[in-house]
């Protein structure tokens, strides 16, 4: 790490990374054979008929079809050219306009020897996937150096326990969804703050708001369903639910806000340990004081940060429900009503923290503080 | 009373009880960030271009959460300047990524909850997914500002004749120590949220491959990458705007009454 302080060494990594980069991008460009779906790329683009349409709302819209050239790049039909048409509209909600360049999945239908025939089905990914990633951790490894990297191995290790507890809630049908992730919850904590702070008295202090301040939050959530009988929290509106969704939807609540609570927890406690470490004739009241001082400065912006996260995702089709005559109250209800409690539980999970974490920090801190 | 009003009554109690007057304000700021998000939504169903609503409500949202939550004159008016700065160098590299990869509108697993919508508007779907992709940004990048910038008034105050070369070192280490909480607060919020959907793709058995180039998954992947790239982009240039204002105030230093 030395070395890049250096500046050549600057000048190398950033070389380094640019060469990676590119040979990222070319690759997932030329991966056609690792796939099992044939891959065309298109070579020339044919614009041919223009519909214009009306819905029932007096939506208008263009329907636009095309005709799409190009070679196959994988499997047995590899190298063989094929004409497809395929009609996107002046939206595009849900189909796709190709451009000469595009590569995109198709389905082979016919496979009589002189002609393919195939649609479209889905245009290729990766490469702006694989883009993207490459782009974060070289910025994080340019602007922020060793910091960046560690950043980015707490967020790799979390999505690998991620994957692995969908997992172990596939195989069990879905029952234990709350229990799994409750216990993963406690174990994100746990590695997130070792690999951030490390193992002293410190990390227990922060681990201990983390998990109290979630669990309280979720306790108050649930008792204000069970006494308003859960009015207007529509779970029917969920999306992509392939299970029980009550239990779900407290999962990921308590996923969301977990982030947010350790993320305050660690601020406020490593500024309090500063302050000891800097003043130790304090005691523990003014501790205390302090603490709750620099909580209620960070605790709005955090909150705002779920909420944009939770809420802004369900503009499309909160979009959409507006346009198809829907009213203002019924757009909200069936769209942002969920994202909206999601916030509130996990931002009264972000407010307790504050006084748990400067009661817990300003009791258990030791009385001097060595470092 | 709906379950959102006992919720919300609840979350102001407490965060008047633990903050007071800035606690209040907080909330307000909250309240009146979810007003600017649905005028967006109804700017755009009337035909409003998309991403000039969203610039506008970006810059207004990022205005109301930075100078409603306590904090001094320098530091905020530093911590709007730099997030509004990335806010725009985001828009750069989101429109084309999105042009790209083309992840607008929905996919065939949102069909169920398509049912008995007209999807055909006349509303450019590119740049609606695009303007949700910038506004579910915001809430990070005035955080991340804030953090810098307080943290750097603060290392001002103490020292406040502090060379502007080692300021922008002070910026960079401030940046270090957010960073890794900062990235599990997306990380954690966005999991929170696409959970459902990834216990979707491991019960439907799609393959790595389908994953790797589905539509919502890769939009949604994109979401998390934007906001840590504008997280990212936040510590060099708040540091940047800070060193800039204090050097301008160093040349000018009778204008400087308001912060000392």
């Amino acid at each position: 790490m030395q070395f890049l302080k250096t500046r050549p060494g600057r000048i190398w990594t950033w070389v380094l990374a640019l060469v990676l980069g590119f040979l990222l991008v070319w690759g997932t460009q030329h991966d056609a054979a690792l796939y099992h779906d044939p891959i065309m790329r298109v070579t020339q683009v044919q614009t041919g008929r223009r519909a214009t349409m009306t819905d029932d709302f007096h939506n208008h819209d263009t329907q636009i079809t095309q005709k799409l050239t190009g070679v196959i790049l994988n499997g047995q039909h590899r190298g063989r050219r094929l004409t497809i048409s395929n009609t996107y509209s002046r939206s595009r909600a849900m189909d796709q306009r190709y451009r000469r360049g595009s590569q995109l999945f198709v389905v082979i239908h016919n496979h009589s020897r002189s002609k393919l025939t195939a649609t479209a089905k889905d245009l290729k990914r990766d490469t702006t996937l694989v883009f993207m990633i490459w782009l974060v951790v070289a910025l994080l490894l340019l602007i922020l150096q060793f910091s960046g990297l560690m950043a980015f191995l707490s967020v790799a290790a979390n999505g690998v326990l991620f994957y692995i507890a969908i997992l172990i809630n596939g195989s069990t049908q879905g029952a234990q969804v709350l229990w799994i992730f409750g216990s993963l919850a406690v174990v994100f904590a746990a590695l997130t703050l070792w690999l951030v702070i490390g193992t002293n008295r410190q990390m227990l202090i922060t681990l201990a708001t983390t998990i109290g301040g979630t669990m309280v939050a979720l306790v108050i959530g649930l008792l204000v369903f069970h006494f308003t009988h859960e009015r207007g929290v529509t779970y029917e509106s969920m999306q992509y639910v392939t299970q029980l969704p009550r239990p779900l939807f407290l999962a990921e609540t308590l996923l969301g806000s977990l982030g947010a609570v350790m993320d305050e927890s660690t601020d406020i406690i490593s500024s309090l340990f500063a302050l000891k470490r800097e003043r130790p004739e304090l005691t523990a009241g003014q501790v205390f004081k302090s603490g709750r001082q620099i909580g209620s400065t960070i605790m709005g912006p955090l909150i705002n940060v779920l909420f944009f996260i939770f809420v802004a995702d369900t503009f499309p089709m909160a979009m959409l429900f507006l346009k198809n005559g829907n009213s203002w109250g019924y757009t909200f209800t069936m769209n942002m009503s969920l994202g909206v409690v999601q916030s509130l539980i996990s931002g009264i999970g972000i407010v307790l923290a504050v006084p748990l974490a400067s009661y817990l920090a300003s009791r258990f801190m030791e009385k001097r503080v060595i470092k | 009373m709906s379950a959102i009003t006992v919720l919300g009554l609840i979350l102001l109690i407490l965060m008047i009880l633990v903050g007071g007057k800035a606690g209040a304000q907080s909330f307000l700021a909250l309240l009146l960030n979810f007003g600017l998000l649905f005028l967006a939504i109804v700017l755009v169903a009337f035909h409003f271009s998309p991403l000039i609503v969203t610039l506008v409500v970006g810059l207004l949202v990022l205005a109301l959460t930075i100078f409603m939550s306590s904090g001094d004159d320098l530091s905020s008016t530093v911590a709007f300047i730099a997030s509004a700065v990335v806010l725009v160098a985001l828009v750069c590299l989101i429109v084309p990524v999105e042009q790209w990869g083309l992840v607008q509108g929905f996919g065939p697993e949102d069909s169920e909850d398509l049912e008995g919508l007209s999807v055909l508007v006349g509303i450019n779907f590119v740049q609606v997914t695009t303007a949700t992709a910038i506004l579910s940004t915001l809430g990070a990048i005035a955080e991340a500002a804030m953090a810098i910038a307080a943290g750097l008034s603060e290392i001002l105050q103490q020292h406040p004749q502090v060379a502007i070369s080692d300021l922008y070192q002070e910026g960079i280490l401030v940046g270090k120590q957010i960073i890794g909480t900062t990235f599990n607060t997306l990380f954690f919020g966005f999991f929170g949220g696409f959970l459902a959907l990834f216990i979707w793709f491991t019960g439907v058995h799609y393959s790595f491959g389908e994953i790797f180039n589905d539509k919502i998954f890769v939009s949604e992947i994109l979401m998390i990458l934007f906001a840590m790239i504008s997280v990212i982009l936040t510590v060099p240039i708040t540091t940047w705007v800070m060193t800039r204002a204090v050097s301008r105030q160093r040349r000018h230093p009778v204008r400087s009454t308001d912060d000392q």
